[in-house]
């Protein structure tokens, strides 16, 4: 599937601001199952400085400087991504002991490691009582990744979408406990709970597909941005994404934008201002099929 | 503990005045002075021989004279526990650590060894990662590390090193030989602290000082100092010593270093990344900087693409490392190697990476991310000390970071096994180490305490010195383990003894001096700010102190005759919210007591002291330390509970001696300030300040009508009585008096003295405008001086007073905008690189 991507996210500052520095993860790049044929960024205002690279994990980064006082900063987004669906994972694999023990033995510090992604992370601390409840989807010898999907679906049945329920500075603990949350925390409590067992687990940030297929329900996330779960199942079989938002594998209608160990690591826009007052953020997103031929 | 002594059996060479004749080392635990037979060893017989010389009384006298010293030069510790944030005394033990020359030497060779290997793997990790891809060490030990930060993965450090500071914590096992307890590369304290102790003690006791001929400390911070400033490719950039702030427990020590060492101490809002490096806001613009020491911890240091959440960093601070703009001492990630699961496999690395075995063995240590390790550990688990393997408390004790394996009940064993079995990488053991002993007078005698040592190694230009001295720490308990000073426990100097004469024995103050030439004009925007808000604040004090004496004055008279002026000057407290307002007119000294110590009034005096303190509190190395105590001293007095009983006498008292700290502060800083920049907006704050309050007496008490006593009153708060008196022999008038309040440029009291005095320091500050023209500041304070000057004593009248103070408090803005807050221009027109 082929699809245009439009993401407009809005700063208003109450104040004007002078000078301010931004990390820009906003360009889709390419990867497994995911081809980028065009991407844009367009800035308001005009940095004074702009330069382009890739972060630690490989993500696509653009620093920006703005030397202009300003009290909107607009940054648009246009790319077209081509997306495969994912196949079946494969019910076998390895169980879920033996892929902790490979993890921690791994002699690969390269991005996609699951070395990185096995310990506490900045907004993602392990917590006794999320490892004790992944805990039961791993009984002994249980195929990885057959014990990551009954997470995931558990989370979807065991936790109430709702928009406003946590914030960004919510804390895995505290959505855990308060049983709500959106895709960022449900994300954050699947990765919590798999990493308290030993196992890799990362962070994506991306889109879903807005207006789902006919006959398909729509999708929670579809018009923000989402975020979901990569797990790594041993060498053979290797990263799956899992989207416990809608207990669903991550496949067509995902479009990955960045890979981390937790929103701090993936998060589209970083940025440091000074600004007395309020700032306020806004984002709209939509992802549109291009057409399902040619991908 | 007893201490029987049989100093019969000893030689007396070995101690001719029989001081330490009771000391007896612990059984089976290494003694640095005495051996299991009880003999002194040799290195310490000169120290017992000159020191015993002195007898009790005057060793007593020399110990105090250190203790003085310290307290003096303003040492302390901050205690993170303590709710109230406070300041612990220097905890010093006065009997130094002597470190045989021979053994030094040794030591020394191999802790350069280990700085080497520790720098090798830094580039290793940071760099190519070959460590990691053949298997020498393991990924998740490298991924788990909180210190392993991945923005400056392949980025090669500006200056060609991670490590230009390390501090290393030794200590003597019992078959007498040092093991390396753990390394600090983050952001090492304790330098600073070595170099305190040594002063005070150098100074206490000269005479052993000079007779063990003691290695000095200047020149390896000279050597450190040398080559930090090499660092910097353009002649006015300056070096800075980026502190967290006065919050962190040894700010102290940042302060002292930086004035020590002559670098510019920030904080991380006192600099800005541009395009092109690391620039410095000051009073004249933007600085650039080439060298940061930091001891910051490196995860706060830049919120942009480290922890978000920082207040502490500076935005881009890791690109212009990545730029090459800009060298970080230590550098971002260099505390990766601090983390305990190292240690379990550098006795491995150091033959690959440094050639030979290591020489200083560290304290024997498992990560328990290995199967093998972990069987291993589990059949001796009593035994052992478990350990985070990094940094964070143990997963499940949230407050420790260790535990001994036989300590545990059934239940805490059973609990950390099972997390052992799950998360082994989140683990080490380690094996427990006794540590030796060295004596410390308590009592009047001296007992042994296990010790901690701390050496220091900096990099110079023909590679690393090795600090000839230390910093111990001594647990207050026998048979501590751990030994910190957040815990309690005690520091001590470390002497080395030459074999060799020293160099400047006959200066001895003067050898730990170095002579550093601080170039003027890079006066920090907050450090500016804050001057002048501790004067502000200061002078702000002083005049409510005036207003309520005057108040005091008047109940100890009190007749019909005193009563406009009491409300009038009540009426002013309450205007400035130093008094509520529901206070009975009749009973003065009720609104006495709220001015002095209502802490929830912020007119009232508690508020302004607390400000003035804080305020100054972040600048503590730009005050003359005496300066800083007399504002302590204020503190204290306001603080102080009142005897019950004559409160009028007991508050007048106390105004009196707080007004007489209040002139002492203000000679301190007007005697014993370079009169250089900084001092400048010190004396800015305090004028302004005095000429507000000065405007705000005379419309209250004398511009409408004169009942008896106001003018009087108007004098007394100007503190100009006796002029007056000696101008004038009458009564006091309106028009004169009006006239020497405010428009005598000889009264140094006077509104047209400070505003001459402000003009005289806006004609000096750094331009901030065109060319020839005035700067905002200058403009505002002209005007109002030409009003003063053209005005006679009788026009003065409301209005003019009025716009005077508007006046006063517009260009306390246009001063803040002008060097406090540095908008800068948008066209980019900061000033041009160094």
């Amino acid at each position: 599937m082929i699809y245009d991507v439009r993401q407009v996210t809005t700063y208003t500052y109450a104040s004007k601001v002078s000078y301010a520095h931004h990390v820009l993860r906003l360009i889709p790049i390419d990867r497994p199952r995911q081809r980028v044929h065009a991407a844009a960024l367009d800035i308001v205002p005009l940095p004074v400085e702009r330069r382009e690279g890739s972060d630690f994990f490989g993500n696509r980064v653009t620093w920006i400087s703005l030397d202009h006082p300003h009290d909107v900063l607009i940054v648009k987004v246009a790319a077209r991504v081509a997306v495969d669906g994912a196949g079946e994972p494969g019910a076998g694999g390895e169980s879920w002991e033996r892929v902790r023990d490979l993890a921690f033995a791994v002699t690969d510090l390269g991005p996609r490691s699951p070395a990185h992604f096995l310990f506490a992370s900045r907004q993602v601390p392990l917590d006794p009582e999320i490892r004790d409840y992944a805990a039961t989807s791993f009984p002994a010898g249980r195929p990885m990744l057959a014990g990551a999907i009954e997470l995931m679906r558990r989370i979807k049945d065991d936790f109430v979408y709702q928009v406003g329920a946590t914030t960004v500075s919510t804390t895995p603990p505290m959505s855990f406990a308060l049983r709500r949350g959106v895709c960022q925390d449900f994300a954050h409590i699947m990765i919590s709970g798999l990493r308290g067992l030993g196992l890799p687990a990362a962070y994506v940030s991306g889109y879903l597909r807005t207006i789902p297929p006919p006959d398909a329900p729509r999708l929670e996330g579809a018009d923000a941005m989402h975020a979901w779960v990569m797990v790594w199942a041993g060498w053979e079989s290797g990263w799956h994404g899992l989207d416990p938002t809608n207990a669903i594998l991550a496949g067509e209608d995902h479009v990955v934008l960045a890979v981390g160990r937790d929103y701090a690591d993936a998060s589209p826009v970083d940025g440091v201002v000074f600004v007395s007052g309020r700032q306020k953020l806004s984002v709209a997103v939509t992802v549109t099929p291009v057409s399902a031929s040619n991908s | 503990m007893a201490m029987v002594g049989d100093s019969a059996e000893r030689p007396a060479s070995d101690d001719p005045f029989g001081l330490v004749a009771g000391y007896s080392p612990l059984p089976g635990i290494f003694d640095e002075m005495m051996d299991a037979d009880r003999r002194v060893r040799p290195h310490w017989r000169p120290l017992l021989a000159t020191l015993g010389g002195l007898g009790p009384e005057e060793i007593n006298r020399r110990f105090a004279a250190a203790d003085r010293h310290l307290r003096d030069s303003g040492v302390f510790y901050r205690v993170y526990e303590d709710p109230a944030g406070g300041e612990r005394p220097w905890p010093f033990s006065h009997m130094p650590l002597i470190l045989d020359a021979a053994e030094f030497r040794s030591l020394q060779a191999g802790l350069i060894q280990r700085a080497d290997l520790l720098e090798a793997v830094l580039a290793d990790v940071y760099g190519p990662a070959n460590l990691v891809r053949d298997g020498r060490l393991p990924a998740a030990l490298v991924a788990g590390n909180p210190e392993f930060l991945r923005p400056l993965v392949g980025v090669t450090p500006r200056g060609g090193a991670h490590l230009w500071l390390y501090a290393v914590d030794v200590g003597r096992g019992a078959d007498g030989g040092w093991w390396v307890l753990g390394d600090r590369t983050q952001a090492p304290s304790g330098a600073g602290y070595a170099l305190e102790n040594r002063l005070a003690l150098s100074r206490a006791l000269p005479d052993a000082y000079r007779e063990l001929r003691v290695e000095r400390l200047a020149a390896f911070f000279q050597a450190f100092q040398h080559e930090l400033s090499s660092l910097s490719r353009r002649d006015a950039s300056r070096v800075c010593l980026l502190t967290p702030g006065p919050m962190n427990e040894t700010y102290f020590e940042h302060a002292y270093l930086a004035r020590y060492l002559g670098f510019l101490l920030v904080e991380g809002e006192d600099l800005t990344v541009r395009q092109d490096g690391v620039f410095i806001r000051t009073v004249s613009g933007l600085r650039r900087s080439e060298v940061l020491v930091r001891r910051l911890d490196a995860d706060f240091a830049d919120p942009l693409e480290l922890n978000a959440r920082s207040r502490l960093g500076v935005a881009g601070l890791v690109q212009a490392v990545r730029d090459g703009n800009v060298v970080i001492a230590n550098g971002l990630g260099a505390g990766f190697v601090e983390a305990r699961a190292l240690l379990s496999y550098l006795p491995a690395l150091a033959p690959m990476l440094t050639g030979s075995d290591l020489a200083i063995p560290n304290i024997a240590t498992w990560w328990l991310g290995q199967a093998a390790a972990r069987d291993n550990v589990m059949t001796r688990f009593d035994q052992m000390v478990i350990g985070s393997a990094f940094f964070e408390a143990l997963p499940g004790h949230h407050d420790a970071r260790e535990v001994v394996g036989g300590t545990l009940d059934p239940a805490q064993r059973a609990r950390i096994v099972e997390a052992i079995s799950h998360r082994g990488v989140d683990f080490v053991a380690q094996e427990a180490v006794t540590l030796s002993t060295m004596p410390v007078a308590l009592d009047g005698t001296f007992a042994p305490r296990p010790f901690i040592l701390r050496l220091f190694l900096a990099r110079a230009a023909d590679g690393w010195t090795v600090m000839p001295g230390g910093f111990v720490r001594i647990a207050d308990d026998i048979d501590a383990r751990a030994v910190s000073l957040q815990r309690g426990g005690r520091t001590a100097d470390v002497w080395v003894p030459s074999e060799h004469p020293v160099a400047d024995t006959t200066l001895l103050p003067r050898a730990e001096t170095i002579v550093v030439n601080r170039a003027t004009g890079a006066l920090p925007s907050r450090a500016a700010n804050n001057l002048f808000w501790v004067a502000r604040y200061v002078e702000r004090a002083e005049a409510t102190l005036r207003l309520v004496r005057v108040l005091l004055n008047r109940v100890m008279e009190a007749d019909d005759a005193t009563a406009p002026v009491v409300a009038r000057i009540s009426a002013l407290l309450v205007a400035w919210s130093a008094v509520p307002n529901d206070l009975p007119n009749a009973r003065p000294t009720l609104t006495v007591l709220a001015a002095m110590q209502r802490r929830d009034l912020e007119g009232a005096l508690p508020h302004h002291v607390d400000a003035a303190r804080s305020a100054a509190s972040v600048i503590r190395d730009r005050f003359p330390p005496d300066a800083w105590r007399a504002l302590v001293d204020l503190a204290d007095i306001i603080a102080a509970p009142l005897p019950a009983g004559a409160p009028d006498i007991a508050l007048f008292d106390r105004v009196n001696a707080a007004l007489r700290i209040i002139a002492s502060f203000s000679g301190l800083a007007q005697e014993n300030m370079s009169q250089l920049i900084g001092w400048r907006f010190l004396d800015l704050g305090r004028r302004i300040e005095r000429a507000i309050v000065t405007c705000r007496f005379v419309r209250r008490l004398a511009t409408d009508v004169f009942p008896d006593g106001v003018l009087d009153a108007l004098l007394e708060l100007a503190d100009s009585q006796i002029t007056y008196r000696r101008r004038y022999v009458m009564l006091a008038a309106p028009t004169p008096v009006i006239d020497l309040v405010v428009l005598d440029p000889a009264n140094p009291r006077s509104v047209a003295f400070q505003v001459d005095r402000i003009e005289t320091h806006l004609a000096v500050l750094p331009r901030q405008s065109a060319e020839g023209r005035l700067s905002p500041p200058q403009q505002i304070a002209t005007v109002m001086s030409s009003a003063l000057r053209t005005t006679e004593a009788a026009q003065v009248d409301d209005q003019l007073i009025a716009e005077t103070e508007r006046s006063l408090l517009r260009l306390s803005e246009a001063i803040a905008a002008a060097y406090f807050t540095q908008h800068e221009p948008s066209d980019g027109k900061w000033e041009a690189p160094g």
